[in-house]
């Protein structure tokens, strides 16, 4: 299982240091943190990781070979899968179907098995719908399957999200927010469902304001603030760090 | 039954056109890209028949077919520009792409004909023939619709960045689109003009690309059903509006905007959308009505 490395990586809007010469690892089988205040940097990490900006320096390498120029498509294709902030679902979509787009990575029946109908391409799309199913279940959305993603309540919609984005097995997941605005048992849920992918070899990098919560998930935190990385380490020894608590003190507007 | 087929013919040979045309022209909208390249392309298909029948003796077969495949690579070319537009400009390049079809028409007239086309095309086509090919069309379309192809368009309609962060290639999936589109498009010019006898560069503008449109607005962009019901209403509301031919145009406007504000997503989507919405609440009072029944047994 490959790891995600980010080196020495910025990403400058005009005057704004967004993101300024930053080093992190996201290892395969771990949880691995990322936090800090709002606009601290979280966000713009993962649009250059998924190859939805550009880097202004530095590089990202996965499995040793560098992802920092590539478009999100190939990115994606290369098994690094993310969630958004703002969830974005196809809203027109059922839950099952937003779910089954999730797989197109490992489609391999090809263009003209699919305009002609031929038996590959439908076989490979009942497996698809299979797995989407039990990935719902998972994510306790199977009674859900039809709806029409827009008419899902915020936290379903999260979870399609998430379904969506593991639906290939993809070895590194970024997740933006993904419990922000759950209650706990939702929260909670959820968390299962981390370990559950980590153990199985998935490197998930898990964006979250949530510090209890992410203290309780992650073997290694890194903290942004003001685009630069204060601090990074063991989750119980980084929270306590003066410069961590000062930022988030420094910034607690929520 | 047979009195009733050579009365309605005519309207019935329109109809299958019309649903031809109209594939072209959802299989683009499908897939998020607000095209009016299918007059131009079906004026691809149309001369390359009418020429090559008229003046080469080529068979009608193989002009129909390289009709086809000439229209389908005009897509191809036509999405390469396409890819760094978005939205209105798009809409705006593919009429344009439309204009240019119609000047080298008017430009190449030792080919061409000119404004005066291309006449004397043997008038081979026939409903039966033509229902033949709209099945075809029809199967190739039910196909993309019940296997990955139509989820992935119906994805970059949508959202293209959620496509994207899936692994979509955006580009290559929108050139597929304009391939199927132009190919349609061409098959059916091409029939159009084994049909009409003579043929000329005004059959292929602006109120050949309105009726087109009209036909998806009307039925629908995503669903099978779509272009049929469309290209239905057009052929028969001006029987129907006989007494009104005068104002035919205005009628199809009055129309085309009470479907808009009151079935927004045309008349045949929305019935399909109607009957799946039954058959998903039925499944989910199935699943509920289940869950009751397991409930009961595993809490007694
Ligand atoms: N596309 C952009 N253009 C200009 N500034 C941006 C853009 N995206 C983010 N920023 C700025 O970069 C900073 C970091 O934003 P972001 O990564 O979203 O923070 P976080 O996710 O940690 O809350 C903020 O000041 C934000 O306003
Ligand atoms: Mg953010």
């Amino acid at each position: 299982m490959p790891s995600l490395h980010l080196e020495g990586v910025s990403k400058h809007f005009g005057g704004l240091k967004a993101v300024d010469d930053i080093t992190m690892v996201v290892p395969p089988g771990e949880i691995t943190g990322l936090i800090g205040p709002n606009g601290a940097g979280k966000s713009t990490v993962v649009n250059m990781i998924s190859g939805v900006l550009s880097l202004t320096h530095g590089d990202i390498r996965l499995d040793g070979t560098s992802i920092a120029t590539d478009r999100s498509d190939i990115v994606a294709r290369r098994g690094v899968s993310r969630t958004f902030q703002n969830i974005r679902l196809l809203p027109e979509a059922t839950v099952l179907e937003n779910v089954l787009i999730g797989f197109h990575r490992r489609e391999h029946a090809g263009v003209v098995a699919n305009l002609l109908g031929l038996p590959a391409a439908l076989r490979e799309d009942r497996a698809f719908r299979e797995r989407a199913h039990s990935l719902l279940d998972r994510f306790g959305l199977d009674e859900y399957a039809d709806t029409e993603a827009g008419n899902l309540a915020y936290g379903h919609q999260r979870r399609v999200e998430m379904a969506r984005a593991i639906a290939s097995e993809p070895d590194i997941v970024l997740l933006d927010e993904p419990v922000a605005g759950m209650n706990d048992v939702e929260s909670d849920e959820l968390a299962t469902i981390f370990r559950e992918l980590a153990n199985s070899g998935m490197g998930l990098l898990l964006i979250e304001h949530n510090v209890g919560f992410v203290t309780r998930l992650c073997k290694q935190v890194y903290v942004l603030d003001s685009g630069r990385m204060i601090a990074s380490g063991d989750p119980h020894e980084v929270t306590r760090d003066p410069k961590v608590v000062a930022a988030y003190i420094g910034t607690s507007k929520h | 039954m047979i009195q009733f087929y050579y009365a309605y013919q005519p309207i019935i040979d329109f109809f299958l056109l019309s649903v031809g045309f109209g594939y072209s022209q959802q299989i683009a909208l499908r897939a998020g890209v607000f095209s009016i390249a299918t007059a131009g392309f079906a004026a691809i298909g149309a001369y390359t028949v009418a020429i090559l029948v008229t003046k080469s003796g080529f068979p009608i077969a193989a002009s129909v077919v390289l009709g086809m495949v000439i229209a389908g690579v005009g897509g191809l070319l036509l999405s390469l520009p396409l890819a760094r537009l978005r939205g209105a400009f798009q809409a705006i390049a593919t009429l344009a792409f439309v204009q240019i079809v119609i000047s080298l028409l008017l430009y190449a007239e030792d080919f061409t004909g000119g404004a005066l086309g291309v006449t004397g095309i043997p008038r081979v086509m026939n409903t039966g023939i033509l229902l033949v090919i709209v099945a075809v069309v029809m199967y190739v379309m039910w196909s993309i619709g019940r296997t990955g192809l139509g989820r992935i368009f119906d994805a970059l309609r949508q959202e293209e960045s959620v496509a994207a962060s899936l692994g979509v290639n955006i580009g290559r999936y929108h050139a597929l689109a304009f391939i199927l589109s132009g190919a349609v498009g061409g098959l059916f010019g091409g029939l159009q003009s084994l049909y009409v006898f003579q043929i000329e560069p005004h059959n292929f503008g602006f109120a050949f690309m309105v009726n087109v449109l009209t036909v998806v607005i009307l039925g629908g962009r995503t669903t099978l059903l779509g272009p049929i019901m469309g290209a239905a209403i057009m052929a028969i509301l001006p029987e129907l509006a006989r007494p009104l031919a005068e104002y035919r145009p205005a009628v199809n406007g009055v129309i085309l905007i009470l479907v808009i504000t009151f079935l927004p997503n045309g008349v045949g989507d929305e019935i399909v959308f109607w009957f799946r919405r039954r058959r998903h609440a039925a499944a989910a009072a199935n699943r509920a009505q289940a869950k009751e029944a397991k409930d009961a047994v595993t809490s007694s």
